[in-house]
């Protein structure tokens, strides 16, 4: 800014408010559109619906921890989510970058290389299959995918159909866990992608706190004494010797849930997911807890 | 001595018992309290009945004993180390025994899960043992003095630790245990720790009883133990590969505990307790004692069955005031010699030696401009490529070099201070004061603005680098002791930001994502922010060549010279303070481009303030963009955040220091 200059009207500073408070469709795109991300939930939105994704973050860990839907190999790999490589999302060429909350401080960086559309999916205190939803049905929208309508329906219709399932069940709590190590697990509280599909499927989640809806501080497994009457869902990836040194402790054998088999392990799922994680959590606990229902 | 001691013995033992039977009866009353505030078991009145007791017989009670037994493995350890290596301020975190076998499980379970085949507890003896061999080999040609042994095993504390950091960064997901198990958690849930530690205690304990009369002869001398018949080498490396392997087992079973061995023979030498045997006895028990309050402690204060924090990272609290509690009375070995001795050669001709370190620092700048990879590999961008590269790349090498210059400057000035070689924001722990206070700033405010965030790191770094000064001026400390209390109270801002990191949330991930120094998300304004904060806080040191040129003189000379001494130490302490939290509000607290830069500049020979800021201000500015360049290159397309990846060329850099002969 010049010395000479006169400060901004007020009318202007409206002005640029209101730019910034209504998301303007910057971008009208098409199937074809070549799209980048760093956030695994819209990674894994944007694949689900068939969207040309060019670059994802951290491809390595998503194989392995979502694991579906699968990243096609010609996908460049961005690095950690954390500390994304522009230089490799520049190469990769994208017309468009989609961009949530979480990595938001990168923002101005990405918007050098593409327009950035950001669809936030994990928000303090808000229901994150709703904005999945939300956010699912306006990256369809603006990529002109109808498989995002479709999924929207395919998921919910699921969790619907699934939800008469449960209702046969036990009635009995659900606990979604991740074990850190022999001591220690994360929980999953109303404010996660767990806690939202437990909801919908009408099961009752063991957690009662929030979770702050991101990496929780570990807790402690005699917590668990606390929930008798839980069933407990272990929800990979856990270290390679965490189960087995979980398996020979005494505390762990005496706990109501694990003497009277109440115990489930699943599949990895991602923890931080969209609708993809949603159906897929709900399809492998549905399975689950069935086949233990019935014997 | 002798005489005197003898009437007071008995006293003294009435004492001892008297201390001792109130340790104990405070701890039992802790025990009973635990048991008592602990939380209601929900459900059915007979399951709750049920569980609380397995809560209390296979939880609370096997926790009870684990912190007595690990203590006093830890307390053994710490005294069996300090009597062999006569340093009162040996133990497994001082010596990097603790960091070394940490960094050995987290290697083992991030990158090689094949090698978990192997119990625990060999990984952590084979990294324990390897790091302190290192520290060990480092200060040998100083004969093992206290300082520098204890100094070498914090760096390498330092280097583990920032290899620690990369580890967690890199791998996401699957290190949530080597966090927990980063900080010492002893939380339980049956026996089998208590089981793993026991014969290893009792083991240790006896072999220390059967060593104990070659322990008590060696404490005379070397020749009047060889003349014995005490085979001197043979004994003390049975003694310390015994405290290693004591140290490793705790690591294995629950963690680092931080600076426990070194408390507990502190305390035990505290209360009395003279002899060889009288010590590690005493260790023990005062180790085990200790451990098992800190951790009842943390189990009281936490909300539910939560604790507020592990109790590792509770003692590592203790860590850095005892290390400046102790500091004076260690005996040093070796008279003043530090680095400053050397005889430099003197450049003839300072102007042309500027110019080409000029033009070596725009070669690297260019480079680190145009050269990148990418998918296809190694590429030299040019033309359009190198103009749409242009704004990813200019701003984090402008953050980083501004970053460097910075740091350097705020090394040079803390070296002119102090009059002491080995300063820098880094090793006197002002860059870890600046990382306290935005730990503060982060509790009290979630997501604090820039101008907060900078205004608490300046406040972190000016009062760690007056309470640095204060003590400076007050006694006379050797370089290395400076250097020690510095690392000392690096380390006690380290436990502060580490109990912030347990607490795993959001605020632990951006205290995370600034320790490791990250520049990838530095933007024009940042860029921008660094460039000119570097111009307008060195700028002033052009005018202050002359307090830089007298002050390493001393305060009569000073005095002597007509130079207002105090309020030119606080002046030059307010501007290195702003220097290096905004340097490190850009590159991380672990770099050590501050130490780095300025022995550079003097090596090559630039003496005169204005030449040797010139210089330094260039090579700190050159080393920090070649290595932000490096460390983008060299897991393509994962990086190394610029910090870590600094401070492992720093790092090695300051151990070679330290370990040089420097009487040539």
């Amino acid at each position: 800014m010049t010395a000479g200059s006169p400060p901004c009207t007020r009318r202007q500073v409206l002005a640029g408010l209101s730019l910034l408070a209504v998301p303007s469709p910057l971008f009208a795109g098409t199937a074809g559109t070549r799209v980048a991300t760093l956030d695994w939930a819209l990674l894994e939105t944007l694949l689900a619906i068939g969207a040309n994704v060019v670059a994802g973050a951290e491809l390595r860990q998503f194989r392995e921890v979502a694991v579906t839907p699968q990243v096609p190999p010609g996908v460049t790999d961005l690095g950690l989510r954390g500390l994304p490589n522009f230089e490799a999302l520049y190469h990769a060429g994208p017309e468009v970058v989609f961009n949530s909350n979480f990595y938001a401080s990168s923002e101005p960086v990405l918007a050098r290389i593409a327009p950035v559309e950001t669809h936030s999916i994990y928000m303090p205190e808000k229901d994150p299959f709703a904005l999945a939803v939300e956010a699912t049905g306006e990256i369809g929208e603006l990529l002109n995918l109808t498989a995002a309508a479709k999924l929207i329906d395919e998921v919910e219709a699921q969790l619907l159909r699934q939800r008469q399932v449960m209702a046969a069940g036990d009635g009995r709590p659900v606990l979604p866990v991740n074990v850190g190590d022999a001591r220690h697990y994360r929980v999953f509280g109303a404010d996660s992608m767990f806690g939202a599909v437990l909801e919908r499927l009408g099961l009752e989640n063991a957690w009662k706190g929030a979770t702050a809806y991101s990496a929780n501080a570990p807790v402690g497994i005699e917590t668990l004494a606390t929930m008798p009457e839980a069933w407990i869902v272990l929800i990979p990836p856990h270290p390679a010797d965490a189960i087995a040194a979980l398996e020979t402790s005494a505390f762990w054998d005496a706990l109501p849930q694990v003497s009277k088999g109440r115990v489930l392990s699943l599949a990895s799922v991602s923890p931080y997911g969209a609708l993809p994680a949603a159906a897929r959590f709900a399809e492998l606990l549905t399975e689950g807890l069935s086949r233990a229902w019935n014997g | 001595m002798h005489g005197m001691a003898e009437p007071i013995r008995p006293r003294l033992k009435a004492r001892r018992s008297l201390l001792l039977a109130g340790a104990g009866l405070s701890c039992l009353g802790l025990l009973l309290l635990t048991i008592w505030l602990m939380p209601v078991v929900p459900g059915s009145p007979e399951q709750a009945q049920m569980l609380r007791e397995i809560l209390i017989w296979q939880s609370l009670m096997p926790r009870a004993a684990l912190g007595l037994f690990v203590g006093a493995a830890l307390g053994l350890s710490g005294a069996l180390l300090q009597h062999v290596l006569r340093n009162p301020i040996a133990d497994a975190s001082t010596l990097g025994i603790a960091a070394g076998a940490q960094l050995a499980l987290s290697v083992a379970l991030a990158l090689v899960p094949g090698l978990l085949v192997l119990p625990r507890e060999i990984i952590a003896f084979a990294g324990g043992f390897l790091s302190f061999a290192v520290v060990l080999a480092l200060s040998w040609r100083r004969q093992l003095d206290p300082v520098t042994v204890v100094l070498s095993g914090m760096i390498v504390t330092m280097i583990a630790a920032a290899l620690s950091v990369a580890l967690i960064l890199a791998r996401g997901e699957y290190v949530m245990s080597i966090f927990i198990w980063g900080s010492g958690s002893l939380s339980q849930q049956d026996w089998s720790g208590v089981l793993s530690i026991l014969p290893r205690l009792a083991l240790g304990g006896l072999a220390t009883m059967l060593l104990m009369r070659p322990l008590r002869v060696m404490s005379l001398n070397d020749s009047a133990a060889r003349s014995l018949g005490v085979s001197v080498h043979a004994i003390r490396f049975a003694v310390l590969t015994l405290a290693v392997w004591l140290a490793a087992s705790v690591t294995a079973i629950v963690g680092v505990i931080g600076f426990l061995g070194l408390a507990a023979p502190a305390i035990a030498r505290y209360c009395g307790a003279r002899t060889a045997a009288e010590i590690t006895s005493a260790a023990a028990l005062a180790g085990a004692l200790l451990l098992f309050a800190a951790d009842s402690l943390m189990q009281l204060l936490g909300p539910g069955f939560s604790d507020l924090a592990p109790a590792g990272a509770a003692t590592a609290l203790l860590g850095g005031p005892l290390l400046l509690l102790l500091l004076p009375r260690v005996r040093s070995t070796l008279g003043l010699r530090t680095a400053s001795s050397v005889p430099l050669q003197r450049l003839r001709r300072p102007g042309l030696g500027l110019a080409v370190l000029g033009v070596a620092f725009l070669c690297i700048f260019g480079l680190a401009l145009t050269l990148g990879a990418s998918d296809k590999g190694l590429e030299m961008s040019l033309g359009s490529e190198f103009a749409d590269l242009l704004p990813f790349r200019l701003p984090r090498l402008l953050a980083a070099g501004g970053a460097g210059a910075m740091l350097a400057a705020a090394g040079m000035i803390m070296q002119r201070i102090t009059g002491n070689p080995l300063a820098g924001p880094e090793v006197l722990g002002v860059s870890a004061g600046a990382g306290a206070g935005l730990a503060v700033a982060l509790f009290l405010v979630a997501f604090p603005s820039l101008p907060v965030m900078l205004g608490s790191m300046a406040a972190g770094a000016l009062v760690t680098f007056l309470l640095m000064t204060a003590m400076t001026g007050r006694s006379a400390f050797s370089a290395e002791r400076v250097l020690l209390a510095g690392v000392a109270a690096g380390a006690l801002a380290m436990a502060l930001v580490t109990l912030v990191l347990a607490q795993g949330n959001m605020r632990s991930y951006l205290l995370l994502l600034w320790m490791s120094g990250s520049t990838n998300r530095v933007g024009a304004l940042e860029a921008t922010f660094v460039v000119s904060a570097s111009i307008v806080l060195v700028a002033p040191l052009f005018l202050l060549g002359r307090w830089l040129a007298i002050l390493p003189l001393g305060a009569d000379v000073n005095r002597g010279l007509g130079l207002p001494v105090a309020r030119a130490r606080l002046a030059l302490a307010l501007l290195a303070a702003l220097l290096t939290a905004a340097g490190s509000f850009a590159a991380g607290p672990l770099s050590l481009t501050g130490l780095v830069a300025p022995h550079l500049a003097r090596m090559v020979g630039f003496q005169r303030p204005a030449h040797q800021l010139m210089a330094a201000l260039m090579s700190g500015a050159g080393l920090m963009i070649a290595s932000d360049w490096l460390s983008r290159l060299v897991i393509y397309p994962y990086q190394i955040p610029l910090g870590l990846f600094a401070a492992l060329i720093g790092g090695p850099y300051l151990l070679w220091l330290l370990g040089r002969k420097s009487d040539q």
